[in-house]
């Protein structure tokens, strides 16, 4: 046995039992290093005829080490790679940790919702002023001054001539709307906030948010009002979802009605929540008044139009079953750290 | 609108419904019950009470009776001596529940058997007479109570405004037939009178200052009255819609208004002097003292009743005191007016009182009743009081009603309603209703509808009358639309638009908040934000009496809350409007203010001078990172001052050449007027210059060859604000520089007193080649020259 296969078979043996990656390294380095053990045989001190055995022992011990080393490092890989189950083992059920996030407010997120239906169905979102004229929140409205059904809406103003007020519903968008449009066609969608002279509790708020929707064409009917309410409805929840129209009053809109949908929580066949008769109250609605048709300037022997609405925290508040309106305002991180 | 349903039943003659029954088909033809409670009396027993001792060992006042039932005798203890020997009481059984809810049971009181309950009117649901036993005034032992007091049941009915003419019995029963496919069996009601013939009386005169507001007066004169208790049955109706019995003529009276929707009025005939009646405006200085009992001052925007030129009654709102009929009254005035609505609205409102009389009015019932209204008064004075009306009244009808007949085709209400009603079945429902249709030339009808419905002027109200009793779940669903060559193209909203700031913002971690506009002006003027703030005139209360002028009292009240319940460190955002009095205008708006959408921005809870300096570099970070996602705009910042903010720490934020908003540490003041520990950063700025930022991106192509770095740390005096480097290195470092960063600011021992440094990261880059070490170097030297000149600048490794 030469000397180089004594070193090559004392490395091997070495390189089998190397526990690590590292070991394995400081070995290469040992013997196979610029000043490793195993050089090259000094040619210059050996006979002609010795001279290419020795070549040949040195470079097989030197192959052989390189072999052993590299099996030895995938060897290492392997079961490393076996290991890791026992290893790296973590707690999977320990608590995840977010990144640190904000949330939209869900009255920011109830309104786009029943924005994106609307728009889906081809209205146009208009917003207006909250400081409204008395022309735009009333008088445009067929409700004029003095008259009793003022009275269904408690009204802020804003100086004594009572010429200024807050809106007290999103209706003198209707106004606005048919002014900046003209000629019909006209389908928009009308959000906002608006105001109520009426102590607050937790049904009740002196600041709220309505949403409106307009439709004005030729030959609309309470037939498309019914099924435009329809439609939303179930976009909004589900396709279940049916709607009833109880008539009712309001000065601008003439028929007008009430529009209940079928109970949420028990589909109709009466429960707690809707109070026995299967109906939840939803918002209003009715056939533009010819009145406000002309105020809107535009002719109510061509045209015709529906208008409809409800207040977003409603709807908030039966989709997420939030009892007490002032959450939605108090802003208190427990409530809207739950959506 | 409180109704008896046995009341209801009878005048629409609908027995054979059941309250449940009734209450669904008033509801779907629009008047919505919201309750029905029902008085099922016939679990109830007529007893007679054969003797009565008192308890002989309880503390508290106790009788025992014995009671008769027909087929049995009880004993029971009631707490009531008013039911003696031999009267009529009702009687519930152990295992009955009266109608107030009290489930009876077999007692022992004290030692005595109590095997039943003796029942006060209360606990039977007839009215709120809680005390003493109710005694009947005829019956056998042992018969139902329903055999002789009928079971009913009160239905809370809505009527809506534009329908005063169902604010009564009739009227709703009505609309009961009608939508059950029946006619009334009477009306009652007349058609058009025009007043009565012949007009005027020797014994009354009237006369009417204003017509446009006394739009009718009848006076009728009714004589040998003998004033006492009212008839059973009508004490119990008057009752059961929770009316309180006076008198036989008083109860006629509040009768009549119930039944008919007329306001009546009796005088005591020999009270008026005069025997003049008049209408007129009150005078400055009248008061008038009234049934009630208040004595009320009274000016020109009131109206009164007069006797001669006294005062008697306000008129449409309640009588005088001193006119009222009472024990001994023989002969009355019986009025039966019909004033102008919106003046009585007025009158009502200013005088803070509401009356059965003034809440028909003042939605404008028709003068026509007036006149049915009066007959139906006079008709039961005979009948109840044995009275003689005398046949000539007295009246005043200056401007009789005109018939408003309203013209169509009937296709009309087809093409309203989306639903095809055969002819016969809406002229049948209008029938029923009390219209009149007349089929003219043409197939056009003249619908004239009755006198008491002044709503009914056009096709679509004539529309809304045949679909609601018709029945709107027969109208199909259906979507409007049809083919059109001309639309507006799809826009989206504002607040669509600014979602993706939101979003920024929220992943910022700052959560979004939406809170009330309406803020207390006692905080705004403390806070010296006041200057254009708009008040209301009828606030609700001081904490809310005025709009809000900034987001951000809003938001640090929120953070308060927050803090209050356990969150250390807020960050907050909201996008709404700010409400600022119109420029031109006084305290006293007149014109439609500015409603500027703002940004508001807030992040509390930081300790300390370093921390809130971090805080600042965040905010500012996301309020660009915010912007940015709206249009790809770079925002300015230039040191600014606020009594809100940090005087040291505080910039004006500007898009172009325009300041849109601040931001800021805030003034330790500002956070602690807020109660919040800690100190807190905050910006606002307005939205409406951002969305005219032009949005449009356009990618650059990647860069082909490397960029070499640069670290270089300038120090300068500590007054020398980064963005002065930034734009010196800029403008020297020319094209190749692409960009210049100012990552850090330090002062310390390192650096000389009075001075910081400001390190800047430094990329050069060219699109053509790759750029050598030299060219860049010499660049740099170029860059430190200037700094050393211009600022006195030196340089650290």
């Amino acid at each position: 046995m030469s000397d180089f296969e004594q070193t090559a078979a004392e490395a091997r043996s070495l390189i089998a039992q190397a526990p690590h990656a590292a070991e394995l390294e400081r070995l290469r380095i040992h013997y196979l290093g610029a000043r490793g053990v195993l050089v090259p045989p000094d040619f210059s001190q050996l006979a002609p005829d010795e001279r290419q055995a020795a070549g040949r022992a040195y470079n097989l011990a030197k192959r052989s080490l390189q072999e052993s080393l590299a099996g030895r490092l995938d060897e290492l890989r392997r079961r490393r790679l076996a290991d890791l189950a026992d290893s790296e083992r973590i707690d999977v059920t320990l608590p995840g940790q977010p990144p640190r996030l904000g949330r939209l407010h869900v009255l920011t997120v109830v309104q786009r919702e029943i924005e994106t239906i609307m728009e889906r169905m081809g209205y146009q979102v208009e917003i207006g002023p909250e400081v409204e004229t008395d022309w735009y929140n009333f008088e445009a409205l067929n409700l004029p001054r003095g008259h009793a059904s003022r009275d269904m809406q408690e009204t802020f103003f804003l100086n004594r001539s009572e010429t200024l007020v807050l809106r007290t519903h999103t209706s003198p968008m209707q106004i606005r709307t048919m002014l900046k449009h003209g000629e019909p066609p006209i389908y928009a969608a009308m959000p906002g906030r608006v105001y109520r002279q009426e102590a607050t509790d937790a049904s009740h708020l002196a600041q709220f948010m309505q949403v409106e929707a307009l439709a004005v064409d030729v030959g609309i009917t309470v037939g498309d009002l019914k099924g435009t309410v329809q439609y939303f409805s179930q976009s909004l929840w589900d396709e279940e979802r049916r709607v009833r129209f109880r008539p009712s009053y309001f000065p601008y809109t003439e028929p007008s009605f009430e529009f209940d949908v079928s109970c949420l929580v028990c589909g109709g066949r009466g429960c707690r929540s809707c109070g026995g008769d299967g109906w939840l109250e939803a918002g209003g609605c009715g056939m533009v008044h010819p009145a406000v048709l002309r105020n809107g300037n535009i002719d109510p022997e061509r045209y015709s139009g529906f208008a409809w609405g409800f207040g977003i925290e409603r709807i908030a508040m039966l989709k997420y079953g939030v009892e007490d309106l002032r959450l939605f305002y108090e802003n208190d991180h427990r409530f809207l750290e739950q959506f | 609108m409180r109704v008896s349903f046995q009341w209801l039943s009878e005048l629409a003659g609908i027995e054979d419904l059941t309250p449940q029954e009734a209450a669904q088909t008033l509801t779907m033809a629009g008047w919505t019950v919201e309750e029905l409670r029902l008085i099922d009396l016939s679990q109830i027993r007529v007893g007679r009470i054969i003797s009565q001792e008192p308890h002989p060992a309880s503390k508290k006042p106790l009788w025992v009776h014995m009671v008769d039932l027909g087929d049995e005798q009880r004993q029971i203890v009631a707490g009531a001596a008013n039911a003696v020997v031999g009267s009529l009481v009702p009687v519930a059984l152990p295992g009955t529940t009266v109608p107030s809810g009290v489930k009876v049971r077999d007692a022992n009181i004290a030692g005595f058997e109590a095997r039943g309950m003796l029942c006060s009117q209360a606990e039977l649901e007839l009215s709120d007479e809680h005390d003493g036993i109710m005694l009947l005034d005829s019956g056998e032992p042992g018969q139902p109570l329903s055999a002789i007091v009928p079971s009913d049941a009160i239905l809370e009915v809505e009527v809506t405004p534009n329908r005063p003419d169902c604010l009564c019995h009739l009227g709703l029963a009505r609309e009961l037939a009608a939508a059950r496919g029946r006619r009334l069996k009477h009306d009652f009601m007349p058609l058009f009178t025009g007043g009565i013939e012949p007009p005027g009386t020797d014994l009354v005169s009237i006369a009417i200052e204003d017509p446009r507001f006394c739009r009718r007066y009848i006076g009728a004169v009714v004589s040998d009255i003998r004033v006492g208790p009212s008839p059973q049955w009508l004490q119990r109706r008057l009752r059961a819609v929770g009316v309180r019995p006076i008198s036989n003529v008083v109860d006629i009276t509040n009768y009549v208004a119930l039944e008919y929707g007329q306001p009546l009025h009796a005088f005591d005939l020999d009270r008026l002097g005069a025997r003049r009646i008049g209408v007129r405006e009150a005078r400055e200085g009248e008061h008038l003292l009234c049934l009630d009992g208040q004595d009320r001052q009274l000016g020109p925007d009131s109206f009164v009743i007069t006797d001669g030129d006294q005062p008697v009654a306000l008129a449409g709102l309640i009588g005088g005191a001193e006119t009222a009929v009472q024990v001994g009254t023989t002969q009355i005035l019986l009025e039966a007016a019909n004033f102008e609505g919106i003046a009585v609205r007025g009158m009502s409102r200013r005088l803070k009182l509401r009356t059965e009389a003034s809440v028909r009015l003042e939605k404008n019932i028709s003068p026509e009743l007036a006149l049915a209204g009066a007959r139906r008064a006079a008709g039961l004075l005979q009948e109840v009081c044995g009275a003689k009306v005398h046949t000539s009244w007295a009246e005043a009808y200056p401007r009789p009603q005109e018939p408003v007949p309203v013209r169509f085709r009937p296709e009309r209400i087809d093409a309203i309603l989306g639903l095809h009603v055969p002819l016969e079945e809406m002229e049948a429902i209008l029938d029923r209703l009390g219209f009149q249709v007349r089929v003219e030339t043409e197939g056009e009808w003249y619908v004239l509808p009755p006198v008491f419905r002044l709503d009914v002027t056009s096709v679509q109200d004539v529309a809304e009358e045949v679909g609601r009793i018709y029945g709107y779940d027969n109208v199909p669903a259906t979507l409007p639309g049809r083919r059109r060559s001309s639309w507006r193209a799809a826009t989206p909203s504002v607040e669509r638009r600014l979602d993706p700031c939101r979003q920024a913002l929220a992943g910022a971690g700052f959560d979004e908040v939406v809170t009330p506009a309406l803020v207390a002006a006692e905080m705004l003027r403390r806070l010296g934000l006041d200057g254009r703030a708009l008040r209301m005139v009828n606030p609700l209360s001081d904490d809310q009496d005025t709009l809000r002028t900034s987001l951000l009292p809003s938001l640090l009240k929120v953070a308060q809350l927050q803090q209050k319940h356990g969150r250390q460190a807020s960050r907050l955002f909201e996008i709404g409007r700010a409400y600022l009095r119109s420029r031109g205008d006084s305290e006293e708006p007149e014109e439609q203010p500015d409603e500027p959408q703002l940004l508001g921005v807030l992040s509390t809870g930081h300790e300390g001078a370093d921390a809130a300096r971090k805080a600042f570099y965040e905010l500012k970070g996301g309020l660009e990172r915010a912007v940015n996602a709206l249009a790809p705009a770079r925002l300015r910042f230039e040191r600014a001052e606020d009594r809100l903010y940090h005087p040291g720490r505080t910039a004006r934020i500007l898009s172009g050449r325009e300041a849109i908003g601040c931001i800021g540490e805030l003034h330790p003041t500002t956070s602690q007027a807020f109660g919040l520990p800690g100190r807190a950063v905050a910006a606002q700025l307005e939205i409406a210059p951002l969305l005219e930022l032009d949005s449009t991106r356009k990618v650059k192509a990647l860069p082909r060859y490397p960029a070499v770095t640069r670290d270089l740390a300038v120090v300068v005096p500590l007054d020398l604000e980064a963005a002065t480097l930034a734009g010196a290195i800029r403008s020297k470092g020319g094209e190749l520089l692409t960009d210049a960063a100012a990552f850090d600011d330090y002062r310390g021992s390192q650096v000389t007193e009075g001075r910081k440094s400001v390190a800047f990261a430094l990329t050069f880059r060219s699109p053509e080649r790759t750029l050598t070490d030299e060219e860049v170097d010499s660049r740099l030297e170029q860059i430190r020259a200037t700094l050393s000149k211009r600022f006195e600048a030196s340089f650290r490794d």
